[in-house]
């Protein structure tokens, strides 16, 4: 009796495993959660490490404001232009677009255009001032060149230094590419970009090695254009640089593909330690780099806290009708001192900041 | 099984019902595996769904695209009802695409692709105003426009397509596999469903069939004679229930019976001994009577006194023949009931056949051939006589004097041997065997006979002996004679030598 008692269990356990099976185990399907909001981000490119960052911030925000962010361009409509992606952000009527921007005049009417749609437009990084975007997301420009400014002098007040140690030793100290103890500071810009913050940024520099150098300190500051017009293109402008007779002492970097090509140009030329590189963003490599001293130090943005701004900027629109028109992501400096901490970091995924 | 509960179900219904449980068992078992079947077949077929729906979607936006190329070029009124068939089929296709801002990106992209539509639409829409206005400026900055969008939102339907086709094979692997799993969780089922159908089987109708073997237990064993078994109980209402109430009630029966009969033989038993015993007594009264009659003291002394007379009175053959006459009396009277030598027995028959010579006046011619040493042997007393006294008096008496008497004894193989021959009228083969059975009654048997016949010696000889086969007769017809052998076996010999 018991023992038929406990096979008519068996069978109804059984039963009901089946119908769990293929009641739960089929109808696997994401929760159909929907959202007030939805906005579209529209990046340069999309594969470099920063705007995922970026990408990732401003998505975690939304959740949180209960909208959601999509990043067009990163898939189906992969190697279209900003303007393109642009049109079709505004055909598809989404509740707000954040874009990254550059003086150009065609972005300025397709910004209107969407503006005028009732579509408010973050521009995120570089800045189209004239257009009728709601607000812009950067990183202060100036102050990252004052950063970038105040590293080039204590480089070279490095190399000073080391030049003196060098002299009381060997007398009859010469060095190839810096005769005259003439420091050349290089900063490799964009040679084809509108862009307003890259010359504030370079101002920035400009005026912090101006003001605070020492009196005998002999810096020449240079600007060096890399071509950014194709994908490649810009690899190959920072080769010509290194295969010409004059390599500056010390090369800045305003992005993070100029970065990495830079240091791996230095490698490659066997210039490890002639050359100091000021890198711009905390990927991976570039930390890496930075704890094997090939470059010297990097300036890392708050890219999630940048995301984040964006998504603030939209939904404080929606709340308010208008909004900041300034918002300012905080920079990081990365050098030999704390590079430890992000190895670690890095080692977590993508646990930035 | 309760008894209170299901002892009032006959056998029939419980075993239909244990067969019906496990059918029930196997039928739903199977309904759940077939749903689950059903359902994961139907899921496969509708895997590509959307895709066909996205593809007829994009074939359509080609032909509103191409309609309105079309009314362009050449503006026949084919061409703009084609566009408006066209652009109410894309329309209505366009309402069925999600409109939701959802977390999956799908929706978020059929919403968008809704959207753009809207735009496209509206841009051909307008195209197609101008060029009925003949405003050639504006249509074409329109139907530029408008092929613009018509190339996103291609692009984003195939981009659309290509996703889901993606994450559909992968759905469409992952539904196969499960599939797999299925299968063997299908097989698993079945063979566990057959197992425990298996035990409820065996379990319930083992319950059920249990009072039946054990009133077959208890059948057999009434069958083997032993009616001293415990009753059985019953425990249900159902056939065997009745059964074993009946079988309860025969077995009682059986015994009342069986004791009653018992009863009645014995009573029977104890009639036929009061009759025999009666019989017994009738016997011995008569016995007694006529030992009653005889007075043998008194006949004893009276014959010596008149033996004395004849002394005295010098008559010598009146004084032996007196004399014979009252020893043999004696020895009757002395030797009927006790263990005798041969040897006295031949010296009462010697006695007697004088006494009937005397009688009859010689008639009897009586010869002897005796084994000397075979004179001590023990036999009962009262034997020979009666025997010769039935030779005398159914064989020879009716011969005169050519009448005569042999008596032998001697040694055989088994022992000692008696025989008594004469040469008279023999006797059937019948009658030979009703006095060996015991059985011959002879006609006015208590005249001119010392009153003991041939079936009380026959049976004094088995009784002493403890020997069936003690006496034969023979005779070879009417007037050739009879001969009576006596047997006495070893027993007797032995005696004689101790």
């Amino acid at each position: 009796m018991i023992l038929t008692a406990a096979c008519i269990a068996l069978t109804g356990v059984m039963a009901a495993y089946v119908i769990w099976f293929y009641q739960n185990g089929l109808t696997e399907e994401t929760e159909r959660e929907t959202y007030d909001k939805y906005y579209m981000m529209i990046t340069e490119d999309n594969k470099s490490s920063i705007w995922q960052s970026v990408y990732q911030g401003a998505s975690t925000r939304a959740l949180e404001e209960n909208a959601y962010v999509d990043w067009l361009g990163d898939t189906i409509f992969e190697g279209y232009g900003v303007e393109e992606l642009m049109q079709i952000a505004t055909a598809s009527g989404v509740d707000g677009i954040i874009v990254t921007a550059n003086e150009n005049e065609e972005l300025t009417e397709l910004i209107n255009e969407a503006a005028e749609e009732g579509i408010p437009v973050v521009t995120l990084y570089g800045d189209n001032t004239k257009s009728a975007r709601c607000s812009f997301v950067g990183v202060g420009s100036y102050n990252m060149g004052h950063e970038y400014g105040r590293q080039a002098l204590e480089i070279v007040r490095e190399r000073a230094q080391e030049e003196t140690d060098e002299a009381g030793s060997q007398p009859a100290a010469e060095e190839g590419g810096n005769q005259g103890s003439s420091v050349k500071v290089a900063v490799l810009v964009n040679a084809y970009a509108q862009d307003l913050d890259q010359n504030i940024l370079c101002a920035g520099i400009q005026e912090t090695i101006e003001q605070e150098r020492e009196e005998d300190m002999e810096i020449e500051f240079s600007l060096l254009s890399v071509d950014d017009t194709n994908a490649f293109s810009v690899e190959e402008s920072i080769r010509d640089i290194f295969m010409e007779q004059e390599i500056p002492d010390i090369m800045i970097c305003l992005n993070e593909l100029t970065t990495t090509c830079v240091y791996q140009a230095v490698v490659d030329y066997n210039k490890v330690g002639e050359v100091n590189i000021l890198g711009y963003y905390d990927s991976e490599t570039i930390i890496r780099a930075i704890d094997r001293n090939v470059i010297y130090a990097t300036v890392a943005i708050d890219t999630r806290q940048m995301g984040a701004f964006c998504i603030d900027a939209l939904q404080e629109y929606y709340e308010l009708g208008y909004t900041s028109q300034y918002f300012t992501a905080d920079i990081r400096l990365i050098n030999k001192d704390n590079v430890a901490e992000y190895l670690e970091r890095g080692e977590d995924a993508d646990e930035a900041w | 099984m309760k008894p209170g509960k299901l002892s009032g179900v006959s056998l029939q219904v419980k075993i239909s019902s244990i067969y019906i449980l496990t059918n029930l068992l196997v039928m739903c078992v199977n309904v759940v595996l077939l749903l689950g079947i059903n359902n994961i077949s139907r899921r496969l077929d509708m895997v590509y769904q959307d895709n066909l729906h996205l593809n007829e979607l994009s074939d359509m936006l080609t032909t509103v695209q191409d309609n309105m190329t079309d009314y362009l070029s050449s503006k026949t009124s084919d061409s703009l009802e084609n566009y408006y068939r066209s652009e109410q089929d894309y329309r209505t296709m366009m309402e069925n695409l999600n409109e939701e801002i959802t977390g999956i990106s799908f929706d978020r992209m059929e919403r968008n692709i809704r959207y753009m539509s809207e735009d496209y639409l509206e841009e051909v829409g307008q195209t197609i105003e101008a060029k009925r206005g003949r405003n050639v400026e504006k249509y074409r900055v329109h139907y530029e426009e408008a092929t613009r969008m018509y190339e996103y939102i291609h692009t984003y339907i195939s981009g659309l397509n290509m996703e889901r086709f993606r994450n559909n094979s992968e759905q469409y692997s992952a539904l196969l596999q499960r599939f797999r799993l299925f299968e063997v969780i299908s097989l698993i089922s079945m063979a566990l469903v057959m197992a425990s159908n298996v035990c409820i089987i065996i379990s319930l109708v083992g319950t059920s069939i249990r009072p039946l073997k054990k009133l077959a237990g208890s059948a057999d064993e009434v069958a083997r004679g032993n009616f001293d078994i415990e009753l059985l109980p019953v425990e249900s209402q159902d056939e065997v229930g009745v059964v074993t109430g009946a079988f309860n009630q025969m077995v009682v029966s059986i015994g009342k019976y069986i004791e009653r009969l018992r009863e009645s033989m014995e009573a029977e038993r104890e009639l036929k001994e009061r009759e025999l015993m009666m019989e017994t007594h009738l016997k011995d009264a008569r016995l007694k009577y006529l030992q009653a009659q005889i007075n043998p003291h008194f006949l004893f002394n009276t014959l010596n006194a008149g033996a004395q007379l004849a002394m005295m009175e010098e008559a010598d053959r009146t004084y032996e023949y007196v004399q014979k006459v009252a020893q043999f009396y004696r020895y009757n009277m002395k030797k009927s009931e006790e263990t005798v030598t041969i040897a006295d027995e031949i010296e009462m028959v010697d006695y007697y056949v004088y006494i009937l010579n005397v009688r009859f006046a010689g008639d009897i011619h009586y010869e002897k051939r005796i084994d000397p040493t075979l004179l001590s042997v023990e036999m009962p007393g009262m034997i020979l006589q009666p025997i010769v006294e039935n030779c005398v008096n159914h064989g020879i008496r009716e011969m005169g004097g050519d009448g005569s008497v042999c008596l032998s004894v001697y040694r055989t193989e088994k022992g000692v041997c008696i025989s008594v021959k004469d040469n008279g009228i023999g006797m059937s083969r019948e009658t030979i065997d009703q006095i060996m059975s015991g059985s011959y009654r002879e006609e006015g048997r208590n005249t001119g006979s010392n009153g003991i016949g041939m079936d009380n010696v026959i049976s004094r000889m088995k009784l002493f002996t403890k020997n069936e086969n003690v006496m034969e007769i023979s005779s070879e017809g009417a007037g050739m004679g009879t001969e009576v052998f006596i047997y006495l076996c070893d027993g007797q010999e032995r005696r004689e030598n101790v």
